[in-house]
Protein backbone atom coordinates (compact mmCIF):
# COMPACT_ATOMS: atom_id res chain seq x y z
CA UNK A 1 0.00 0.00 0.00
CA UNK A 2 1.22 3.21 -1.11
CA UNK A 3 -0.53 6.28 -0.31
CA UNK A 4 -0.55 9.68 -2.46
CA UNK A 5 2.47 11.23 -0.56
CA UNK A 6 4.96 8.79 -1.56
CA UNK A 7 3.52 8.21 -5.14
CA UNK A 8 4.31 11.88 -5.45
CA UNK A 9 8.07 11.09 -4.10
CA UNK A 10 8.72 8.27 -7.18
CA UNK A 11 6.56 10.05 -10.00
CA UNK A 12 7.52 14.01 -11.16
CA UNK A 13 4.14 14.68 -11.90
CA UNK A 14 1.37 16.80 -9.90
CA UNK A 15 -1.47 18.72 -9.84
CA UNK A 16 -3.51 18.47 -12.95
CA UNK A 17 -1.40 15.69 -13.84
CA UNK A 18 -1.41 13.23 -11.22
CA UNK A 19 -4.13 10.59 -11.81
CA UNK A 20 -3.60 7.92 -9.59
CA UNK A 21 -4.96 8.76 -6.20
CA UNK A 22 -3.58 5.33 -3.91
CA UNK A 23 -1.56 2.19 -4.56
CA UNK A 24 -3.46 -0.41 -3.23
CA UNK A 25 -1.14 -3.66 -3.48
CA UNK A 26 2.53 -3.87 -5.13
CA UNK A 27 5.33 -5.86 -6.07
CA UNK A 28 8.36 -4.00 -7.31
CA UNK A 29 9.06 -4.13 -10.55
CA UNK A 30 6.67 -6.52 -11.75
CA UNK A 31 3.10 -5.43 -10.76
CA UNK A 32 0.87 -3.28 -9.13
CA UNK A 33 -2.65 -2.34 -8.74
CA UNK A 34 -3.61 1.79 -8.12
CA UNK A 35 -7.20 3.25 -7.58
CA UNK A 36 -8.42 6.75 -9.23
CA UNK A 37 -11.32 8.17 -8.01
CA UNK A 38 -13.40 10.26 -10.34
CA UNK A 39 -15.67 13.22 -8.40
CA UNK A 40 -17.14 15.86 -9.58
CA UNK A 41 -14.91 19.01 -9.30
CA UNK A 42 -11.47 17.71 -11.08
CA UNK A 43 -10.63 20.14 -13.81
CA UNK A 44 -11.72 17.79 -17.13
CA UNK A 45 -14.94 17.77 -15.51
CA UNK A 46 -16.08 21.40 -16.30
CA UNK A 47 -19.07 20.78 -18.35
CA UNK A 48 -18.77 17.30 -19.06
CA UNK A 49 -19.29 13.68 -17.02
CA UNK A 50 -16.80 10.72 -18.86
CA UNK A 51 -13.28 10.39 -17.99
CA UNK A 52 -11.30 11.06 -20.81
CA UNK A 53 -9.73 7.76 -22.90
CA UNK A 54 -6.70 9.52 -23.54
CA UNK A 55 -6.23 10.89 -19.28
CA UNK A 56 -7.40 6.84 -18.47
CA UNK A 57 -4.06 5.78 -20.82
CA UNK A 58 -2.17 8.24 -18.76
CA UNK A 59 -3.36 6.59 -15.21
CA UNK A 60 -2.08 3.39 -16.48
CA UNK A 61 1.12 4.70 -17.52
CA UNK A 62 1.60 6.25 -14.09
CA UNK A 63 0.99 3.26 -12.50
CA UNK A 64 3.30 1.53 -15.04
CA UNK A 65 5.68 4.47 -13.69
CA UNK A 66 5.30 3.60 -10.54
CA UNK A 67 6.08 -0.56 -10.75
CA UNK A 68 9.63 0.36 -12.33
CA UNK A 69 10.65 3.31 -9.93
CA UNK A 70 9.62 1.55 -6.60
CA UNK A 71 11.97 -1.28 -8.24
CA UNK A 72 14.75 1.19 -9.13
CA UNK A 73 14.38 3.16 -5.45
CA UNK A 74 14.71 0.00 -3.87
CA UNK A 75 18.07 -1.09 -5.21
CA UNK A 76 20.05 2.54 -5.03
CA UNK A 77 17.45 5.37 -3.08
CA UNK A 78 19.32 8.34 -4.88
CA UNK A 79 19.14 6.76 -8.48
CA UNK A 80 17.67 9.47 -10.64
CA UNK A 81 15.64 7.92 -13.24
CA UNK A 82 12.94 8.86 -15.88
CA UNK A 83 10.13 7.19 -17.25
CA UNK A 84 8.42 8.04 -21.03
CA UNK A 85 5.61 6.99 -22.33
CA UNK A 86 6.29 4.70 -25.37
CA UNK A 87 3.62 3.09 -26.80
CA UNK A 88 0.65 1.58 -26.45
CA UNK A 89 -0.37 -1.44 -28.69
CA UNK A 90 -3.76 -3.32 -29.49
CA UNK A 91 -5.66 -0.72 -26.49
CA UNK A 92 -9.30 -1.58 -26.39
CA UNK A 93 -12.05 0.85 -24.88
CA UNK A 94 -15.35 -0.94 -23.72
CA UNK A 95 -16.63 2.35 -22.09
CA UNK A 96 -15.56 5.83 -20.56
CA UNK A 97 -15.82 5.52 -16.78
CA UNK A 98 -17.63 8.41 -15.16
CA UNK A 99 -17.95 10.74 -12.51
CA UNK A 100 -18.68 8.95 -9.15
CA UNK A 101 -17.04 5.94 -10.02
CA UNK A 102 -14.01 4.39 -9.07
CA UNK A 103 -11.23 2.91 -11.45
CA UNK A 104 -9.04 0.05 -10.66
CA UNK A 105 -5.83 0.35 -12.32
CA UNK A 106 -4.37 -3.00 -13.10
CA UNK A 107 -0.11 -3.19 -14.52
CA UNK A 108 1.60 -5.99 -15.18
CA UNK A 109 5.11 -6.32 -16.56
CA UNK A 110 5.36 -8.55 -19.80
CA UNK A 111 8.51 -7.96 -21.26
CA UNK A 112 11.67 -5.98 -20.79
CA UNK A 113 13.73 -5.30 -23.66
CA UNK A 114 16.79 -3.03 -22.91
CA UNK A 115 15.54 0.13 -21.41
CA UNK A 116 11.97 -0.37 -23.16
CA UNK A 117 9.07 -2.40 -20.87
CA UNK A 118 5.72 -3.64 -22.02
CA UNK A 119 2.98 -4.21 -19.92
CA UNK A 120 -0.20 -6.35 -19.91
CA UNK A 121 -2.55 -3.18 -18.42
CA UNK A 122 -6.44 -3.26 -17.41
CA UNK A 123 -8.83 -0.46 -16.24
CA UNK A 124 -11.72 -1.68 -14.07
CA UNK A 125 -14.68 0.07 -12.38
CA UNK A 126 -15.70 -2.65 -9.64
CA UNK A 127 -16.06 -5.93 -11.62
CA UNK A 128 -16.10 -4.71 -15.14
CA UNK A 129 -13.65 -4.29 -17.02
CA UNK A 130 -13.40 -0.86 -18.78
CA UNK A 131 -10.36 -0.98 -21.13
CA UNK A 132 -7.41 -2.78 -21.54
CA UNK A 133 -4.32 -3.25 -24.01
CA UNK A 134 -0.30 -3.15 -23.94
CA UNK A 135 1.56 -0.25 -22.98
CA UNK A 136 5.08 0.51 -23.59
CA UNK A 137 7.25 2.58 -20.91
CA UNK A 138 11.31 3.18 -21.29
CA UNK A 139 12.63 4.10 -18.53
CA UNK A 140 16.06 5.17 -18.13
CA UNK A 141 18.31 5.18 -15.56
CA UNK A 142 20.49 7.66 -14.26
CA UNK A 143 20.28 9.82 -17.79
CA UNK A 144 23.09 12.03 -18.91
CA UNK A 145 22.29 15.47 -17.42
CA UNK A 146 20.55 14.17 -14.36
CA UNK A 147 16.95 14.09 -14.23
CA UNK A 148 16.51 15.69 -17.61
CA UNK A 149 13.45 14.13 -19.62
CA UNK A 150 13.26 16.83 -22.93
CA UNK A 151 16.02 15.03 -25.24
CA UNK A 152 15.28 11.69 -24.44
CA UNK A 153 12.00 11.06 -26.69
CA UNK A 154 8.09 10.72 -26.20
CA UNK A 155 6.60 12.47 -22.88
CA UNK A 156 5.18 10.55 -19.92
CA UNK B 1 -19.07 9.04 -24.58
CA UNK B 2 -18.89 11.48 -27.71
CA UNK B 3 -22.33 11.91 -28.62
CA UNK B 4 -23.64 14.52 -30.42
CA UNK B 5 -27.09 16.66 -29.31
CA UNK B 6 -29.99 17.09 -31.34
CA UNK B 7 -29.35 19.15 -33.60
CA UNK B 8 -26.89 20.45 -36.05
CA UNK B 9 -24.33 22.54 -37.00
CA UNK B 10 -23.68 24.35 -39.45
CA UNK B 11 -20.07 24.32 -40.47
CA UNK B 12 -19.61 25.06 -44.03
CA UNK B 13 -16.19 25.56 -44.62
CA UNK B 14 -12.58 25.12 -43.08
CA UNK B 15 -11.05 28.46 -44.80
CA UNK B 16 -12.44 30.92 -41.60
CA UNK B 17 -9.02 31.36 -39.64
CA UNK B 18 -8.88 32.63 -35.77
CA UNK B 19 -11.24 33.45 -33.07
CA UNK B 20 -14.22 33.03 -35.76
CA UNK B 21 -13.17 29.30 -36.40
CA UNK B 22 -12.11 28.52 -32.93
CA UNK B 23 -15.34 29.03 -31.61
CA UNK B 24 -17.36 26.96 -34.39
CA UNK B 25 -14.90 23.73 -33.12
CA UNK B 26 -15.43 24.40 -29.59
CA UNK B 27 -19.23 24.29 -30.30
CA UNK B 28 -18.42 20.38 -32.10
CA UNK B 29 -16.59 19.11 -28.99
CA UNK B 30 -19.12 20.84 -26.24
CA UNK B 31 -21.60 18.74 -28.73
CA UNK B 32 -19.43 15.38 -28.18
CA UNK B 33 -19.26 16.24 -24.47
CA UNK B 34 -15.72 17.81 -24.77
CA UNK B 35 -15.37 21.06 -23.58
CA UNK B 36 -12.43 23.80 -22.88
CA UNK B 37 -10.33 21.78 -20.60
CA UNK B 38 -9.29 19.29 -22.70
CA UNK B 39 -9.97 20.53 -26.23
CA UNK B 40 -6.17 20.48 -27.88
CA UNK B 41 -6.80 21.75 -31.53
CA UNK B 42 -6.42 25.67 -32.48
CA UNK B 43 -7.27 25.75 -36.31
CA UNK B 44 -7.96 23.21 -38.75
CA UNK B 45 -5.77 24.12 -41.59
CA UNK B 46 -7.39 21.75 -44.55
CA UNK B 47 -9.91 19.42 -45.01
CA UNK B 48 -10.70 16.96 -47.54
CA UNK B 49 -14.02 15.14 -46.89
CA UNK B 50 -14.25 11.42 -46.54
CA UNK B 51 -10.20 11.70 -46.74
CA UNK B 52 -8.05 13.50 -44.34
CA UNK B 53 -7.55 16.21 -41.87
CA UNK B 54 -5.04 18.66 -40.82
CA UNK B 55 -5.24 20.73 -37.54
CA UNK B 56 -2.72 23.03 -35.90
CA UNK B 57 -2.11 23.25 -32.21
CA UNK B 58 0.44 26.01 -30.81
CA UNK B 59 2.06 24.39 -27.51
CA UNK B 60 2.45 27.18 -24.83
CA UNK B 61 4.09 27.08 -21.61
CA UNK B 62 0.78 28.80 -19.45
CA UNK B 63 -1.44 25.85 -20.06
CA UNK B 64 -3.14 24.51 -17.29
CA UNK B 65 -1.69 20.67 -17.51
CA UNK B 66 1.83 21.59 -18.02
CA UNK B 67 1.92 23.18 -14.15
CA UNK B 68 2.11 19.75 -13.42
CA UNK B 69 3.50 18.04 -16.13
CA UNK B 70 6.20 18.64 -15.57
CA UNK B 71 7.19 21.09 -12.19
CA UNK B 72 9.84 23.49 -14.22
CA UNK B 73 9.88 21.50 -16.95
CA UNK B 74 7.02 21.76 -19.11
CA UNK B 75 6.54 19.00 -21.73
CA UNK B 76 3.46 18.38 -23.54
CA UNK B 77 1.52 15.16 -22.06
CA UNK B 78 1.45 12.33 -25.00
CA UNK B 79 -1.72 11.46 -24.35
CA UNK B 80 -3.28 14.67 -25.26
CA UNK B 81 -1.01 14.60 -28.16
CA UNK B 82 -3.20 11.34 -28.66
CA UNK B 83 -5.94 13.40 -27.80
CA UNK B 84 -5.79 15.76 -30.81
CA UNK B 85 -5.82 12.95 -33.19
CA UNK B 86 -8.79 11.83 -31.73
CA UNK B 87 -10.57 15.19 -31.86
CA UNK B 88 -9.13 15.82 -35.60
CA UNK B 89 -11.21 12.89 -36.36
CA UNK B 90 -14.32 13.95 -34.90
CA UNK B 91 -13.88 17.26 -36.55
CA UNK B 92 -13.07 15.34 -39.79
CA UNK B 93 -16.57 13.06 -39.03
CA UNK B 94 -18.63 15.56 -38.11
CA UNK B 95 -17.73 17.12 -41.55
CA UNK B 96 -18.25 14.07 -43.46
CA UNK B 97 -21.55 13.32 -42.03
CA UNK B 98 -24.01 16.01 -43.07
CA UNK B 99 -27.22 14.56 -42.25
CA UNK B 100 -28.57 12.51 -39.40
CA UNK B 101 -27.41 12.43 -35.38
CA UNK B 102 -23.76 10.80 -34.89
CA UNK B 103 -22.53 9.21 -31.69
CA UNK B 104 -19.14 8.47 -31.66
CA UNK B 105 -16.51 6.28 -29.11
CA UNK B 106 -13.22 5.41 -29.16
CA UNK B 107 -13.36 1.57 -29.79
CA UNK B 108 -9.54 0.91 -29.92
CA UNK B 109 -6.11 2.31 -30.66
CA UNK B 110 -4.04 -0.58 -32.42
CA UNK B 111 -0.50 0.99 -32.66
CA UNK B 112 0.91 4.57 -30.60
CA UNK B 113 4.20 5.56 -30.67
CA UNK B 114 5.68 8.34 -28.88
CA UNK B 115 8.59 9.74 -31.06
CA UNK B 116 9.61 12.92 -30.13
CA UNK B 117 8.89 15.24 -26.68
CA UNK B 118 7.00 18.56 -27.71
CA UNK B 119 7.69 21.69 -26.50
CA UNK B 120 6.57 25.17 -25.59
CA UNK B 121 6.78 27.18 -28.52
CA UNK B 122 6.52 24.38 -30.68
CA UNK B 123 3.04 24.03 -33.08
CA UNK B 124 2.08 20.46 -33.68
CA UNK B 125 0.11 19.32 -36.82
CA UNK B 126 -2.60 16.84 -36.43
CA UNK B 127 -2.24 14.47 -39.67
CA UNK B 128 -5.42 12.45 -40.02
CA UNK B 129 -6.09 10.67 -42.85
CA UNK B 130 -9.31 8.04 -42.80
CA UNK B 131 -7.53 4.48 -43.77
CA UNK B 132 -10.85 1.75 -43.74
CA UNK B 133 -14.57 1.44 -42.91
CA UNK B 134 -15.93 -1.80 -41.46
CA UNK B 135 -19.30 -1.50 -40.39
CA UNK B 136 -19.37 0.70 -38.12
CA UNK B 137 -15.54 0.99 -37.24
CA UNK B 138 -13.84 3.73 -38.91
CA UNK B 139 -10.19 3.40 -38.97
CA UNK B 140 -7.70 6.67 -38.94
CA UNK B 141 -4.13 6.48 -39.31
CA UNK B 142 -3.10 10.17 -37.49
CA UNK B 143 0.82 11.71 -36.95
CA UNK B 144 1.59 14.46 -35.00
CA UNK B 145 4.30 16.85 -36.28
CA UNK B 146 6.74 19.41 -35.13
CA UNK B 147 7.91 20.93 -38.53
CA UNK B 148 8.92 17.89 -40.44
CA UNK B 149 9.80 15.74 -37.56
CA UNK B 150 7.41 12.97 -35.83
CA UNK B 151 6.47 12.92 -32.50
CA UNK B 152 3.42 10.61 -32.52
CA UNK B 153 1.91 8.16 -35.10
CA UNK B 154 -1.08 6.36 -33.98
CA UNK B 155 -3.38 3.65 -35.32
CA UNK B 156 -7.04 4.65 -34.05
CA UNK B 157 -10.57 2.89 -34.80
CA UNK B 158 -13.64 4.87 -33.65
CA UNK B 159 -16.57 3.33 -33.60
CA UNK B 160 -19.73 5.76 -35.34
CA UNK B 161 -23.68 5.28 -34.79
CA UNK B 162 -25.79 7.30 -37.08
CA UNK B 163 -29.29 7.80 -36.20
CA UNK B 164 -31.18 9.28 -39.45
CA UNK B 165 -33.92 11.33 -37.75
CA UNK B 166 -36.03 12.05 -40.63
CA UNK B 167 -35.86 14.91 -43.15
CA UNK B 168 -33.49 17.17 -41.90
CA UNK B 169 -32.44 20.77 -43.87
Amino acid sequence: MMENREIQSILPHRYPFLLVDRILTIEPGKKATGIKNLTGNEWFFQGHHFYPPSLLLESLAQVGGIVLGSKAKEENPLVHFAGLFAGVSEFQFRRCPVQGEQITLQVELTQSLASIYRFAVEALVGNEKVAGGQMLLSFIKNPSGGPKRSSAGGPG
Amino acid sequence: MYEKAPGRLNITNAENVGGVERKKWEEVFLRFGHPFPTVVIDRVEELERGKKIKAVKWVTADELYLSGHFPGEPIMPGVLTLEGLIQSALIFLEESFTRGNIRISLEKVERLRFKRAVLPGDRLDFLVSLTGKEGNLWKFKGKAQVGAEVAAEADVILKVDVREVGFEL
